[in-house]
């Protein structure tokens, strides 16, 4: 009998998401497949993306072997995403770290005006993060939305306590959301289904939350991957969105990564290269030498065949 | 299908407070309202009951029994109660509940001989639960036989798999298709046994206007398949008429979507929309979340 390759087509499809506009803009998604199962029917029209993370704020804890590259820029949060783009990046993540009530509690027009400075300044499409707080990203991230109305910002964390007015602006402002949920499945199909209710699911990236090497990576491996097959096999549209996995900063709050600097970027990178075989469409790290180093192992066009 | 109400329960702080007190009315009105909504046993989950063991047990069952004429189902881990409520059983009581753990094995089965019983056997063992369908149906082999060997006929014995609520990071959904796997096969495996299940824990953990739907529905579903008895609430009407056989429209609505049928909702009214969304979450047709009736 004659040997015939197994090949599975799969129903479902992760939406194809563009974020930015004119020159800048970057698409992610779109994919017919399962991670790396090039063997099968379908394609990967977008390979994974990076982003590099910048804070609107001088860090406080500054661990050396972290920050080194980046010399004194870290104090101006414009030039540091500057430099960030000359280290190769898809697109700049700006998190507001200074508006959070437990850092500056900078107010929401201040936050604002530096994003869109940014968004003028910088040549690669921009991601921003709130600072996490609820109740002040209600505040921070539709006016961030309105002042940078048309730029097709990718904008979260959107969160349950939060969706409805700060999903509310940026369906009104043309951006594409971040839904963010606690690492479980039910409840990130939960808050998809709410949000979409009002805002097309054209306009959602998947945020369930990214655990560093040794503190829950498996839990955020294990449910990328369901995510994605859920998606894709089942065709669940409300998991057919790409997925964000940032993890930067999880990984550099560990003891283990803060030790030194061979440790540092090994951590950050086999927490990104694990995620990226779950399944994440865009990574956001911190290290632009982690970068680097993800990159060579991934190979040039991103997909692991070289 | 034989319905063990589980309204006294010492989890609900009333029922606790009652027992405490010696408060013979609260218990009496639930046990009167659950035997007038068609209960067939009255279930008392006392807990593991450390302290006036004896005393306590005594007092409550035949505190139940005054007024209701229903046979007893006694819901307790500690043998000491479970011995003391047999004890003072009118009817031929339920032992609720033995498993294949060692313990289990050793104490509470020999009761069930002991005061010629009824006796629920979960599929636990030392291990815990057991992950798959065939594991359970191993597990479960090896206490009834053992159970047998004391002299218990399997015609006395009400085999539980064991449920879990389905609302657990998607991991609940494949137990409850597993389950009503189990429920579907067990007659050929074990023939004669009869089976049962804490129905309500099937929604622990959702939204409590909206756990009514997923109990009902699961049990229009393992019904279905044989299913002998479940632990349940009786004060909940429409669980009620599905038990008697009424509702043959949303019964087989729920019966074609478990079949895998695509049914078409728009010529469906919204309740049985609602009832075949229900069937194709606990069939894991689609992924759960607290918005299933949403999508
Ligand atoms: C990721 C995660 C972990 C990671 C933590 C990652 C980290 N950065 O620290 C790891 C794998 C290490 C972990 C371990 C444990 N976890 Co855990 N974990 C989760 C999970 C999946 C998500 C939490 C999260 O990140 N939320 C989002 C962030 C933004 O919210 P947060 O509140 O700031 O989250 C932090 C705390 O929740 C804390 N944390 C995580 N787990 C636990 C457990 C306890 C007891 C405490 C005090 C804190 C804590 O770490 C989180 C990140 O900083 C939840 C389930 C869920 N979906 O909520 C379970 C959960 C919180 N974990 C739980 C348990 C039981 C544990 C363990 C005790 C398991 C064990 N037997 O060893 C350990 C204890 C860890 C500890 N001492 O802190 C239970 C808590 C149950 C309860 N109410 O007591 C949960 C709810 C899961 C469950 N249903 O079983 N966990
Ligand atoms: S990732 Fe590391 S710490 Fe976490 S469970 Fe695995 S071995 Fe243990």
């Amino acid at each position: 009998m004659e040997y015939k390759e197994p090949r599975e087509a799969y129903k479902g499809v992760i939406r194809e998401i563009t974020i930015g506009k004119g020159e800048k803009t970057l698409k992610i998604g779109g994919e017919n497949i399962l991670p790396l199962h090039f063997f099968d029917e379908g394609s990967l029209p977008n390979p994974p993306k990076f982003a590099l993370e910048v804070l609107d704020m001088e860090p406080t804890e500054k661990t050396p072997h972290l920050y080194e590259p980046f010399g004194d820029v870290i104090s101006d949060p414009i030039k540091w995403a500057k430099k960030c783009e000359g280290f190769g990046v898809d697109a700049i993540c700006l998190t507001l770290l200074s508006t959070d009530p437990a850092e500056k509690d900078v107010p929401a027009d201040e936050a604002a005006q530096l994003v869109k400075q940014m968004v003028n300044e910088i040549k690669k499409p921009l991601i921003v993060y709130g600072s996490g707080d609820e109740k002040k990203d209600a505040e921070v991230l539709p006016k961030v939305a309105q002042v940078c109305s048309g730029d097709n910002l990718l904008i979260g964390p959107v969160q349950k306590e939060n969706f409805e007015v700060v999903g509310k602006a940026i369906l009104d402002h043309g951006h594409v959301a971040i839904a963010q949920s606690p690492l479980d499945i039910n409840l990130l199909k939960e808050l998809n289904v709410k949000l979409c209710k009002f805002l097309p699911p054209e306009r959602v990236v998947i945020d369930p939350l990214s655990s560093a090497l040794g503190y829950g990576i498996e839990y955020s491996f294990s449910l990328i991957e369901r995510v994605k097959q859920i998606g894709i096999i089942t065709k669940d549209s409300m998991t057919m969105m790409p997925i964000i996995a940032n993890l930067g900063d999880e990984c550099w709050k560990t003891k283990q990564a803060k030790e030194n600097k061979t440790q540092g970027l090994l951590w950050e990178g086999i927490t990104a290269l694990s995620l990226y075989l779950a399944g994440a469409n865009i990574l956001v790290l911190k290290h632009p030498e982690t970068l680097k180093l993800v990159k060579e192992t991934i190979g040039g066009n991103g997909t692991c065949q070289n | 299908m034989i319905i063990i109400g589980e309204n006294i329960h010492v989890i609900a702080k009333d029922v606790s407070t009652a027992i405490r007190e010696r408060n013979a009315q609260v218990i009496q009105s639930l046990a009167k309202e659950q035997a007038q909504n068609g209960a067939n046993y009255i279930d008392l989950n006392v807990g593991p009951m450390k302290k006036d063991t004896e005393e306590t047990m005594k007092w409550l069952v035949n505190c139940v029994q005054e007024v209701v004429d229903l046979p007893l189902s006694i819901d307790t881990m500690n043998p000491v109660a479970m011995e003391a409520g047999l004890k003072y059983c009118k009817k031929r009581p339920l032992l609720n509940s033995a498993s294949g753990k060692t313990d289990s094995k050793t104490q509470m089965l020999p009761l069930a001989k002991k005061y010629n019983c009824d006796v629920v056997i979960s599929v636990m063992t030392d291990k815990g639960m057991p992950p798959e369908v065939e594991s359970k149906i191993e597990s479960i082999m090896e206490t009834v036989s053992y159970a047998n060997e004391l002299g218990i006929p399997n015609e006395d014995i009400w085999v539980d798999p064991i449920i879990l609520p389905v609302s657990t990071a998607g991991e609940g959904q494949r137990i409850a298709v597993g389950n009503l796997e189990f429920i579907k096969i067990l007659q050929d495996v074990l023939p004669g046994v009869k089976s049962t299940v804490g129905l309500s824990n099937v929604s622990n953990g959702v939204p409590a206007h909206l756990r009514p739907i997923l109990n009902r529905t699961y049990l229009v579903m393992l019904n279905r398949y044989g299913l002998y008895s479940a632990i349940a609430d009786p004060l909940d009407e429409e669980l009620m008429a599905f038990v008697r056989g009424e509702n043959p429209e949303i019964t087989d609505l729920i019966y074609r979507t478990m079949d895998g049928e695509e049914i078409d909702l728009s010529p469906l009214s919204q309740k049985e929309v609602a009832y075949v969304k229900t069937a194709r979450v606990l069939m894991a047709q689609t992924l759960y979340s607290d918005a299933w009736l949403e999508v």
